[in-house]
């Protein structure tokens, strides 16, 4: 109170001055209306003066913000239809951003969930057979015993089990585990105890199998449950929020989460079996060091040991865990990220364009404003707050919408990318929102601000209703159209390339029908299949009870070994090797996909006892080159014969060539360790799943049937990370087209309602109502070629940044590129002619007389 | 001159003592006394004019009389060096 006091009486202040000044004016001789007026012009603007006078005491800035966000929010209640446009656009907008943001943030940016999470590294190897790193496991546990550099190492590997509790048989998707992996991973049980690193055939399960299989049931701790046949102890139950992620190829193999952690066997290690290893390194303890350390007790083991199951680790490297684990995501989220960009761009510019068009029609309450003493800077500020006061609550909205898209997202592809599940709206997204939405609206606010800034108020306020910005005004809004139209056509480009790349992935032979095949797997694990004999009766049975069965067509089983050292008879130097993909199946599998037979016989019953086998297209031209493979020999596990050559087909991922394979008689094969089921069904396959899965239970409720599924559910999954991708440009694209058309169409119709007198003359002197369409069309398709051409030289140079998401499909494809131009052409085309219609039907008396 | 006055005398003295050089919209004085008086360097007191009526009357405080030493030393300081770098080139011109 006490600061304020020297303005209490600044108005008795002003008044005083006043009348003195008038009292020497009078003295010095004017007569007293006129010196009073001279007294007052020589003041100046006392409303200004007194502003100017509290603002020294006041926060002024703080104040003057919430004045103009009032007042910001007044004129946004005065135009309801204007502000929910440009609040429904900010919200998709900001939305489509955020949701992105929120998934990078989840996948890129947040620390894994363990203890010191920047310590982690992964150890691999790359084996060229199966693709992707391995370290062999009899190597991990003699680093472990000698490395220095580490706090600790673990290994694991994906390991599934036939679990037969009281309730069912079920196939529960585990992981075998070595080493330090619990305190790695930062593991606390829940209840029970974790498995000490010597304890064998013991299991720790996770918190949902726990309540599905046992109930939630305390006691089921400590007993034993049969896993593949054999006695484990459940030891313990972890917490529900435990989370380890693990490499993302596990999806293909298994794509349900890890429920069961199991010790590694120890007689695994002793076998050659490979894993996966991951470590943590000592605080202080660089990656380059650690390096050397591994290389160096690499070379030590190898002189150690010999001969070796799959020769030494020639390319082993550490690299940070989050790298490893989320790297293969990056190059599309940050596609995402940028397109997301675009639209928001895209809508910002449409903004702009509007509020520029109802900154003409504002420029009277401004240059009054002015007159009455607001400063330009002031008014300035006062249109920007109005701005970002609306972009606050597009921003609010945009998260309302990117929550319910993220939702949907989770639950449309959940596997698509690592920790996708773990995304929320935390701190991180909230503060990008924020600012995102800031920063959106000081952008397209600043459009109005500065046209205003250079404008000459006075002339707003002599030119009375006439509004008119001008050529220099349409020029304006023409190019930021121009540059919508080119920012879409770049998303459109990328959306189209993905599209097409999708319809390529599914460019199925004739006559394959995926959504009638059905699929499922029975592990055919436990102690009474461990013969041959055993398996081959089961298998026989499990066919013979659904062939019969109604609404069956064709009916196989297959299970594929890698089957390595193989010599081909089109080798050129002896002594080469190849590990092939051999497949063992019964006669009806491949009838049942419908591969079909390209020259040969098909391979009968009777072939079970001999040496036949099948090669695919792919497999005919690696292992004969030129040569016609019938008759031929080929060495598998044995010598064989082959007996004929079948089409190529993808049944199992959509976005690679069909392996080079190997069919064999399913009887031929040493042994058989599972089996794939595929049936064709006369109609929709999922419709009959339940009733062939219980054929199958009832041959023996020890084996579970897992993985049901159709090929058409199959296939879709084996491409869910690029299924999630194009849905989302996809999304995009659609946003971007609809926002440049809604702006072209805009800028078009103002600039046509703007010209009304123009084309009121013109048509008084004689102009056709199809010239007056002409012109509008020719000008506005003018404006969107222009900056269509700018986006497809962009669009040009972008798209190798995304050639790695798409599949068959050149990033420069000329066919994608001009079927967008064409479409967008049209479309723009369209945008221009509902307004050149309108314009053509202006009645040139009305028109003149208009204003 | 600087005894206690208020704003009209100001304008008054600042107009006359700068041979009508300085013609300031008179309005803008306020805002600056104001900054001055927030500043601690004037201070305001209510007294009564001289037709009897409540007046504002501002005075210079002690720290406001040490800081008008400050910025009048600094200005002379100033107005000197320019005028030595005009005078110079004003005998040229002239020559």
């Amino acid at each position: 109170m006490r600061r304020r006091r020297p303005l209490d009486s600044l108005d008795d202040d002003i008044r005083d001055h006043i009348e003195r000044e008038t009292r020497d004016n009078i003295e010095r001789g004017m007569p007293p209306e006129e010196a009073r007026h001279a007294a007052l012009r020589k003041f100046g603007n006392i409303t200004r003066v007194k502003e100017d006078t509290r603002e020294v005491w006041r926060r002024v800035w703080l104040e003057q913000l919430l004045q103009d966000m009032r007042y910001g929010f007044r004129m946004l209640r005065r135009n309801p239809g204007f502000a929910a446009v440009v609040i429904l656009t900010l919200a998709l907008g900001i939305g489509m951003n955020t949701a992105v943001f929120s998934v990078v943030n989840a996948v890129l940016l947040r620390p894994l969930t363990c203890p010191h999470p920047e310590r982690l590294v992964w150890i691999g190897d790359y084996d060229p057979n199966i693709k992707r790193d391995a370290v062999e496991l009899a190597d991990f546990c003699y680093w472990r015993e000698h490395a220095r550099s580490y706090t600790g190492m673990a290994a694991y590997g994906p390991q599934q089990g036939a679990m037969v509790t009281a309730k069912d048989a079920e196939q529960v998707s585990g992981v075998a585990i070595a080493g330090d992996f619990w305190s790695l991973t930062g593991a606390r049980p829940a209840l029970g105890r974790l498995f000490g690193p010597r304890e064998q055939d013991t299991v720790v399960i996770a918190w949902d199998l726990f309540e599905r299989e046992f109930a939630a049931d305390e006691h089921a701790i400590g007993e034993s449950v049969a896993v593949d046949g054999r006695s484990v102890t459940i030891t313990g139950v972890l917490p529900k929020n435990f989370r380890f992620q693990f490499p993302m190829w596990w999806q293909s193999v298994e794509p349900r989460p890890v429920e069961a952690y199991f010790p590694l066997p120890a007689k695994d290690i002793a076998m050659g079996r490979t894993g996966t290893a991951v470590a943590s390194l000592k605080a202080g303890v660089r990656a380059a060091r650690a390096m050397a350390e591994l290389d160096m007790l690499e070379k030590r083991a190898q002189e150690g040991r010999s001969p070796h199951f799959r020769g030494p680790a020639t390319g082993l490297r550490i690299e940070p865990l989050a790298d490893q684990l989320t790297g293969a995501a990056r190059p599309a989220l940050l596609v995402l990220l940028a397109a997301g960009a675009f639209v928001l761009l895209i809508a910002v510019l449409n903004i702009a364009n509007a509020l520029l068009a109802r900154a003409t029609v504002r420029r009277r309450e401004i240059a009054i404003r002015a007159a009455v003493g607001a400063g330009r800077t002031r008014v300035v500020r006062q249109l920007l707050v109005e701005s970002v006061v609306l972009a606050l609550i597009g921003g609010a909205a945009a998260l309302a919408l990117a929550r319910s898209a993220l939702a949907i997202l989770i639950r449309l592809s959940p596997n698509a990318i690592p920790r996708l599940q773990e995304t929320s709206i935390d701190g991180v997204v909230l503060a990008f929102t924020l600012a995102v939405s800031i920063g959106t609206g000081i952008l397209f606010g600043s459009g109005p601000a500065l046209a205003l800034w250079r404008s000459n108020l006075y002339d707003a306020l002599k030119d009375g209703a006439r509004t008119s910005t001008g050529a220099a005004g349409i020029g304006l809004r023409g190019s930021l159209v121009a540059g919508e139209l080119a920012l879409a056509i770049v998303l459109l480009i990328g959306a189209g390339l993905m599209l097409k790349s999708f319809w390529r992935m599914h460019a199925h032979p004739p006559g394959f029908a995926p959504e009638n095949i059905l699929t499922m797997e029975i592990p055919l694990s436990g102690a009474q299949y461990l013969e041959k004999p055993a398996q081959e009766a089961y298998i026989r049975e499990l066919l013979r009870r659904v062939e019969a069965a109604p609404g069956v067509e064709a009916a196989g089983v297959s299970t594929w070994f890698l089957f390595e050292g193989v010599p081909f008879p089109s080798d050129t130097s002896p002594n080469q090797q190849h590990v092939i993909r051999l497949n063992a199946v019964s006669p009806g599998y491949l009838k049942a996909l419908g591969i079909r037979l390209l020259k040969g016989r098909w391979l009968g019953e009777m072939d079970s006892g001999g040496n036949a086998v099948l090669l695919n297209e792919s497999m005919a031209r690696q292992a004969f080159g030129a040569v016609d493979p019938i008759s031929r020999q080929i060495s598998t596990t044995g010598k064989a014969i082959v007996v004929d050559v079948v089409t190529n087909l993808k049944y199992s991922q959509l976005d690679a060539d069909p392996p080079a394979e190997i069919y064999m008689p399913y009887r031929q094969a040493p042994f058989l360790p599972g089996a794939s089921v595929a049936v064709r069904t006369a109609g929709d396959a999922l419709a009959m799943a339940p009733a062939i899965r219980k054929l199958i239970s009832g041959i023996d409720p020890t084996q579970p049937v897992f993985n049901v599924k159709s090929l058409e559910q199959a296939l879709s999954d084996s491409i869910a990370p690029r299924r999630f991708n194009l849905f989302l440009l996809g999304t995009f694209g659609a946003a971007a087209l609809m926002l440049a058309l809604v702006g072209t169409y805009g800028v078009i119709a103002y600039s046509v309602a703007e010209r009304t007198r123009e084309i009121g003359v013109r048509m008084a002197l004689g102009a056709q109502r199809h010239e007056v369409v002409r012109m509008v069309v020719r000008d506005g398709m003018a404006m969107a070629l222009a900056g269509m051409a700018a986006g497809l030289a962009c669009a040009w140079g972008l798209t190798h940044l995304i050639a790695s998401l798409l599949y068959d499909v050149k990033a420069n494809d000329p066919a994608t590129f001009a079927a967008v131009a064409a479409s967008l052409t049209a479309i723009a085309m369209l945008a221009c002619w509902v307004p050149a219609l309108q314009a053509a039907r202006v009645d040139p008396m009305v028109a003149l007389r208009y204003e | 001159m600087f005894g206690p006055a208020h704003g009209h005398a100001i304008v008054k003295a600042i107009e006359s003592n700068s041979e009508d050089v300085l013609q300031v919209e008179q309005g803008s004085l306020y805002p600056a006394l104001h900054r001055l008086i927030k500043r601690g360097w004037i201070s305001a007191e209510e007294g009564l004019s001289e037709n009897n009526r409540q007046a504002k009357y501002y005075r210079l405080t002690a720290r406001g009389r040490k800081q008008l030493q400050v910025e009048t030393a600094k200005w002379e300081k100033l107005a000197r060096a320019i005028a030595c770098i005009l005078k110079p080139a004003g005998e040229e011109a002239r020559q």
